[in-house]
């Protein structure tokens, strides 16, 4: 019984890592007053790219670990490159962001099966980045296989979450995309260029997002197809309503969630009777749960998100 | 007038372009095959095998004039619209493969008479016109099965499936069968991702079921690609497949000790032959061992170190009882009871 309860423990943290990237990529472009319904199609386009580079290089086989980290260098490129289009439409264009976000996922999705139909073809695996026993550490037991027995994109996206905090609450720019997603008005009356810093949120949101996609192609599934995402992008964004747009709250949502999902998985092969389906959805009823019993607490809710600013009409 | 005029010009072009595409294919005696699939035609399972076949009957039909054309990525709600074209371009065969495609094909069937359609898979015997297929996989899981049974040694064994439905949960249940005719002692841990395309979430089953033990995998549908990668980064753990396309993969060549296959092409050639004789529909098409509708194969890089002569001669054996009697040797795969696994 301990063994199947640190197998399962031991998979949280690898496996939440797409979630848990994505999830912060999102929380800074809605501090930022920005709502990005079309992390999924970042993630896919991510994905892609980051499995394309390691592809080339190796065509599936074995390649230097230099090619995986350069396929995540590409896909926070394209993310970042996405989100910067997003912000052409939604922060300068000012178009309805959540129809806007709807668009970014179907042509993200799209442009990455189709892309990976010319240049890769069908489903396609490639060896991926290996996990890394930390000397010592991984021998502990119990603890060992949990915590330090995973791949180093893990680690640095984990070692991420106080980067992420000190950035937010503790650097100037942390606090110009606080103000801009909480009252631009205010914000720019003070010096603020809300819309710059909008797009620099979203620049860095969707290069998270990017990442998180490769994540999934080059250390987690280690393969592409066009179906990879599967919905996680919106869980994603579902997951910064439940951390209450703050760091370490998302990374409990993103835990919590990947924990449900790796504990239904369990119930299934311990064939334990419990129908299927059921087993299926827990993880997303347990979302709807927590946000149904938390969605009073919205005190760190960007008050300005969805909002399009413009300087020139006073509202 | 001169926009009435435009107008009135422009269908009956229209109507030309589509009655020169049906009177074409009649004239020239070219027998015109269209494919609907959700996913793609290189995914390694369910919608590869069919186009994989299709493309065989073809070559199998030297003879006659056979066009063939197909739709990817086609969600139920969108097929009716892409199969209305190919009927107005006057093809004589729509296959819907998946069962998610059967309202709009009774519909279509209804509306127009003349084209056949089939849809699988479905053991309901359809409209005049409507032709279904059912693999029988229960068969093919069961070779799987022997050969789990009889391998693992830890006596875990490991089987990751999308939904408990269509051909899956026959694959599923035929699979239990096999490992419990050869290892009553085993346990098999079944675990259900939800999604036939979600192949992250099938590598988080099959590393939980590794991690749990199991030495011997497999898996159905087309995302068990994902649960196979999965097994390759095991030292261990081995991989029996649903589709002999996973033999084509690198991690297949590594760990992949067998697999089996559904062989279309005999099928495609016996819808052919029935239309072209004035049959459209309304008969079901099991697909097992007896009538060519299976095909099963070792992986050449691992059949000497991972297959005995022994577990050559039991599934060689059992594959010749399935073809002797193909409705009574599994007769009650429906009957496996999950809670005593």
């Amino acid at each position: 019984m301990v063994d199947i309860v640190v197998n399962m423990l031991s998979m949280c943290i690898p496996f939440s890592v797409a979630l848990l990237l994505a999830s912060i990529g999102e929380m800074f472009n809605q501090r930022a007053g920005v709502f990005n319904l079309g992390c999924e199609g970042v993630m896919a386009m991510g994905a892609f790219i980051g499995m394309l580079i390691p592809f080339a290089a190796g065509g599936g086989g074995p390649v230097s670990q230099w090619y995986n980290f350069l396929g995540f260098a590409a896909a926070a490129a394209v993310g970042a490159l996405l989100g910067l289009i997003f912000g052409v439409i939604t922060v300068t264009f000012r178009a309805p962001q959540g129809i806007a976000g709807i668009g970014l996922q179907m042509f993200g999705v799209g442009a990455a099966g189709t892309l990976f139909r010319h240049f890769v073809g069908g489903t396609q695996s490639i060896p991926g980045i290996p996990d890394i026993d930390i000397p010592l550490l991984s021998k502990i037991p119990l603890i060992g296989d949990i915590f330090f027995s995973h791949n180093v994109m893990a680690y640095l996206a984990y070692l991420f979450i106080p980067v992420a905090m000190y950035i937010l609450f503790k650097t100037p720019w942390g606090l110009r995309v606080r103000a801009a997603g909480t009252n631009p008005r205010a914000a720019d009356s003070m010096g603020i260029n809300v819309n710059r810093t909008r797009y620099e949120a979203l620049m860095l949101g969707s290069a998270l997002a990017g990442l998180a996609g490769a994540y999934l192609s080059i250390a987690q599934a280690k393969l592409f197809s066009d179906s990879l995402i599967s919905g996680r992008g919106f869980i994603a964004v579902a997951l910064v309503y439940f951390g209450h747009w703050h760091p370490l709250k998302v990374m409990g949502g993103a835990l919590l969630f990947t924990f449900a999902q790796t504990f239904q998985t369990v119930v299934q092969s311990m064939g334990i009777s419990f129908p299927y389906e059921l087993a299926v959805m827990l993880p997303y009823v347990l979302v709807i749960v927590v946000l149904s019993f938390t969605s009073k607490d919205q005190r760190m809710a960007p008050t300005a998100l969805g909002q399009p600013f413009n300087r020139e009409i006073r509202t | 007038m001169k926009r009435l005029l435009a107008v009135t010009i422009a269908l009956v072009m229209a109507a030309s372009l589509f009655a020169s595409g049906s009177s074409e294919a009649a004239d020239d005696g070219t027998f015109k095959i269209a494919l609907i699939i959700e996913n793609t035609i290189d995914d390694k399972g369910w919608c590869q095998s069919m186009h994989d076949g299709i493309t065989e009957a073809i070559a199998m039909m030297p003879d006659k004039k056979i066009e063939y054309s197909y739709s990817e990525k086609m969600l139920a709600v969108d097929a009716g619209s892409i199969a209305r074209q190919y009927v107005a371009e006057g093809y004589d065969l729509i296959i819907a493969h998946g069962s998610q495609y059967k309202n709009f094909v009774l519909e279509m069937a209804e509306e127009f008479p003349d084209t056949s359609f089939a849809f699988g898979t479905s053991s309901e015997i359809g409209p005049d016109n409507v032709f279904t297929y059912m693999p029988e996989s229960e068969e093919t899981g069961y070779l799987n099965g022997l050969i789990a049974g009889t391998l693992t040694k830890a006596n875990i064994v490991g089987l990751v499936s999308p939904v408990d439905g269509g051909d899956s949960a026959r694959y599923d249940r035929g699979f239990v069968m096999g490992v419990q005719a050869v290892n009553p002692e085993a346990k098999i841990l079944l675990a259900y991702t939800g999604s036939h395309s979600d192949y992250v979430k099938s590598a988080e089953i099959a590393h939980s079921q590794l991690g749990n033990g199991a030495d011997i995998m497999t898996g159905s549908s087309q995302q068990a690609i994902g649960a196979l990668r999965a097994t390759a980064e095991s030292p261990t753990a081995m991989w029996l497949g649903q589709d002999l396309a996973q033999l084509t993969t690198t991690e297949g060549q590594q760990k992949c000790i067998a697999a089996c296959a559904y062989n279309y092409a005999a099928v495609v050639v016996g819808l052919v032959e029935k239309i072209e004789s004035g049959v459209k529909g309304g008969e079901v098409i099991p697909m097992n061992f007896a009538n060519g509708g299976f095909i099963y194969d070792y992986n050449p890089a691992l059949v000497d170190q991972w297959v005995t002569p022994e577990i050559k001669e039991m599934i060689s054996s059992t594959i010749e009882e399935f073809k002797a009697d193909p409705d009574g040797t599994l007769a009650d795969w429906a009957e496996v009871d999950y809670s005593k696994l």
